[in-house]
């Protein structure tokens, strides 16, 4: 059965890139947000396993969603890809739950390794 | 001149920018050894001429430094960046690494955090569009007393084009704001363009 993902980030380009990255043979129904508002409206309503998250979004960013994530308990996989490379930033949303972190522009076979190591692909 | 580039090219752009300026704010914030929070920087391509009444308004009754850098890369992406703060967050940020108020090293400081600043997102600009820069040494055009709409004028006459990015910074306990405008040659936008179809076609 197809994985649903939904990729978060206020660029339209920055979604494509995330979306070519993955791996051909992963099985996944993609769905989009724009930002940190669209994504949880999404991930209040429909059962998503993986979430690629961006963090610096307009009206909420990446850090209020995984606050929101973790406050409501919503059941999924977070990957982390920003600009954001700050060791803080990257410490902080670890610490909120994170699966990993991944520099933007999105490097695949970093974005492969990781899926790899949580058994995801 | 603002639709100089299309919407999809303009998105292109806006993200090649806004990771640009996570390896610059990333690198300011170990100089200041602090936490710098992020925004979504807003960009806009202006006429040169234009550019003097864009930011006057902002630095209005204000003091404010100009810092200007040249920057060199190839297929003519050249031309010169040029940072704008207001001298009240240049006092902020002095007093962080402890400089005392009215210090001659605070010029310096805002010398140092320009070309910090503007080498490491030109950087990773160029990098994104399989360039690469080499630059002039840091210049003040101005400090506090002098006209920065006049200074502008003389600076942005050699230009076609600029492209102003407006950047704010958030320290942990100040806010810090800038303004970073790349004032460029039409063949640097043609270039640019050209680039950004390329990799849009990528995508």
């Amino acid at each position: 059965m197809a994985l649903p993902v939904l990729i978060c980030d206020d660029s339209i380009l920055a979604r494509k890139q995330v979306r070519k990255s993955l791996p051909e043979s992963f099985d996944v129904e993609v769905q989009t947000a724009g930002n940190g508002l669209e994504a949880l409206a999404i991930l209040r309503s429909q059962e998503i396993g993986l979430v690629f998250l961006d963090l610096t979004m307009p009206e909420l960013d990446g850090i209020g969603v995984l606050e929101a994530i973790k406050a409501e308990q919503i059941d999924c996989f977070v990957i982390v890809i920003s600009a954001d490379i700050q060791p803080e930033m990257q410490r902080r949303v670890m610490e909120l739950g994170a699966l990993a972190f991944i520099q933007k522009p999105v490097n695949e076979d970093k974005l492969h390794g990781v899926l790899r190591q949580y058994g995801l692909f | 001149m603002n639709g100089s580039f299309n919407e999809e090219q303009r998105d292109c752009l806006q993200e090649i920018i806004n990771v640009a300026m996570g390896l610059a704010s990333d690198k300011l914030a170990r100089f200041l050894n602090t936490f710098v929070h992020l925004q979504v920087p807003s960009i806009a391509l202006v006429g040169a001429s234009h550019l003097p009444a864009e930011i006057e308004t902002r630095y209005q009754d204000i003091e404010a430094a100009m810092v200007s850098q040249g920057f060199f890369g190839n297929e003519g992406l050249r031309g010169e960046a040029i940072v704008l703060y207001q001298m009240e967050n240049a006092h902020k940020i002095s007093a962080l690494l402890g400089y005392e108020p009215g210090d001659v090293s605070e010029i310096e400081m805002l010398t140092d955090i320009s070309s910090i600043l503007t080498t490491t997102f030109l950087n990773g600009l160029a990098e994104q569009l399989d360039n690469s820069m080499s630059y002039s040494a840091p210049r003040i055009l101005s400090s506090r007393n002098r006209d920065i709409a006049e200074v502008l004028t003389n600076t942005s006459f050699h230009w076609e084009h600029a492209l102003k990015v407006d950047i704010s910074y958030q320290l942990i306990d100040h806010s810090f704001n800038c303004d970073m405008v790349l004032l460029i040659p039409g063949e640097a936008v043609n270039h640019i363009k050209t680039i950004l179809d390329r990799i849009l076609e990528e995508y």
